[in-house]
């Protein structure tokens, strides 16, 4: 398993927050999900990854090589941000103009392939656009310079279904090249569920686990019992739990063992939504 | 670089037909009454803070950040921001100069004669180098404190190079140098030199600021 993006013990610190230790890898030919709630650190793990701001310990690393000693990574790594970067009066076809400059691997034609199946009039300033067009140019661009790596930073949120749906199918086009990989901040889960290969999830600064979707989907599991079945339940199988008005709330590895050895209890399918309010909300025991 | 360029003169080219029309209006108090000399350095120096209004749109757009995922190191977006201020300056000296000329002739305060040439171009040459010098000098603010404080503070910016220059020729007076015409001349005609040596003194601080900043 070749990774693109590996990152190791990444950590920086703040007054009020710190990044600890983060550690994931970004596998070839897949899409990575980056989940947790607001503030717990998505954004700066992407910073840090970009070298947009200074790390404290840790190392990252784009094709075995660091980002800082090897500028000419850029090229093979497109990055969309939370908000469009270029200023108001700029129009698409100033935009491709601007990153024309800057990339060397560039097409123009595909920028206005892109431009096209977006319909973005390539004269429209930026201003008179919605957000779903700004960002839907903002992935044009970072597309049209052919990167092998694109980095996400909560780039869907703040869309509507249709059109966050048209720009999932674009990710998965992307992907369809094995030498080409995803790693996306979202909390849309459902967003995830659908184009993730790979979950990490980060809480309070640190990474809480990184795995495959399918096991997460597949083997996890919520356990939902009355506080009697909860004492039985071997307290080594909690991942999380949380007590709601008449029932417990328990996150399990291993939802065909729970259901076996648990029979009393209602075990269903753990969605990563779940699994993330559970971690977030209830006790956190592993 | 050449993107960053193009991103600012994309970016500025909507406050162009703003800018024309005030230097159309100082053009109009200026020359009749203060002269040609007066008008072209401010208008070299008017156009040079553009240079800050680029940033006012960069901080809009968090453009810096973006910019730092594209293939450019942080020392290129300086650069950049020095090349762009150079060309304002430049298109500045150059408007004044141009519009100075059409007015002194209009005015008939100009004659088409070798010295009144040399003596306008001369005027434009130490306009473009207190242009070069305070635009240069703004971009460090900027990079330190951010468009919207800097602007308080580009007071400084003409200030303190108004200050070196009355420092040097304090010095100039006390090791006994004569300021004749001919040493006044070549000093005018060489200032651009120095402004440009000013300017990657700039260049250098500035790289230093940008480094240590996180975006």
């Amino acid at each position: 398993m070749d990774a693109i993006l590996q990152v190791e013990n990444l950590t920086k610190h703040y007054p009020d927050f710190t990044l600890d230790h983060v550690s994931f890898s970004v596998p070839k030919g897949t899409i990575m999900g980056l989940i947790g709630e607001n503030g717990a650190g998505k954004s700066t793990t992407i910073n840090a990854i970009l070298d947009l701001i200074h790390k404290d310990d840790g190392m990252v690393t784009f094709w075995g090589q660091e980002l800082s000693s090897a500028k000419q990574l850029k090229e093979d790594i497109g990055v969309v941000f939370d908000g469009i970067n270029f200023y108001e009066t700029l129009t698409p076809a100033k935009v491709g103009k601007i990153a024309k400059a800057a990339y060397s691997r560039w097409d123009d034609h595909l920028y206005k392939e892109y431009l096209k199946r977006f319909q973005l009039p390539a004269d429209k300033e930026i201003k008179q656009m919605s957000k779903g067009m700004k960002v839907k140019l903002c992935i044009a661009a970072a597309l049209s310079h052919k990167p092998k790596l694109l980095i996400l930073d909560e780039a869907t949120s703040g869309l509507d279904p249709v059109m966050r749906d048209d720009i999932l199918d674009v990710f998965l086009e992307f992907v369809q090249n094995e030498n080409h990989s995803i790693m996306m901040s979202s909390h849309i889960t459902t967003d995830l569920e659908k184009v993730a290969d790979y979950i990490t999830f980060i809480h309070q600064g640190k990474v809480v686990f990184s795995k495959r979707k399918d096991d997460l989907r597949y083997h996890y599991g919520i356990i939902r019992c009355e506080a009697a079945v909860f004492d039985q339940i071997d307290k080594q199988e909690i991942l999380a739990c949380r007590k709601e008005d008449y029932q417990w709330n328990v996150l399990v590895a291993d939802k065909e063992k729970a259901k076996k050895k648990y029979k009393n209890a209602v075990v269903d399918d753990a969605a990563i939504d779940d699994i993330l309010l559970l971690y977030v909300k209830g006790v956190q025991t592993k | 670089m050449r993107s960053l360029v193009l991103k600012d003169l994309y970016n500025i080219g909507h406050n162009a037909k703003s800018m024309l029309f005030m230097l159309a209006v100082l053009a109009l108090i200026l020359i009749p009454t203060s002269g040609a000399p007066a008008y072209i350095i401010v208008s070299a120096v008017l156009c040079s803070m553009m240079i800050v209004t680029t940033f006012t749109f960069d901080d809009n757009s968090k453009w810096s950040r973006y910019a730092m995922i594209m293939p450019v190191s942080k020392k290129n977006l300086v650069a950049g921001k020095y090349v762009v201020m150079v060309i304002f300056c430049v298109i500045g000296s150059l408007f004044g100069l141009i519009v100075s000329m059409i007015a002194g002739l209009a005015l008939r305060k100009m004659t088409f004669d070798m010295e009144g040439i040399v003596e306008l171009l001369i005027l434009a040459l130490v306009a473009l180098a207190l242009s070069l010098v305070s635009g240069s000098m703004s971009i460090p603010l900027v990079f330190k404190f951010g468009a919207e404080k800097a602007r308080v503070l580009l007071v400084v910016s003409i200030f303190v190079p108004l200050a070196v220059c009355f420092g040097i020729y304090q010095v100039l007076v006390l090791l006994g140098i004569e300021l004749t015409e001919q040493l006044i001349f070549v000093l005018l005609c060489c200032s651009p030199v120095f402004a440009l040596v000013w300017c990657y003194l700039m260049y250098c601080i500035c790289c230093r600021i940008f480094e240590k900043q996180e975006l």
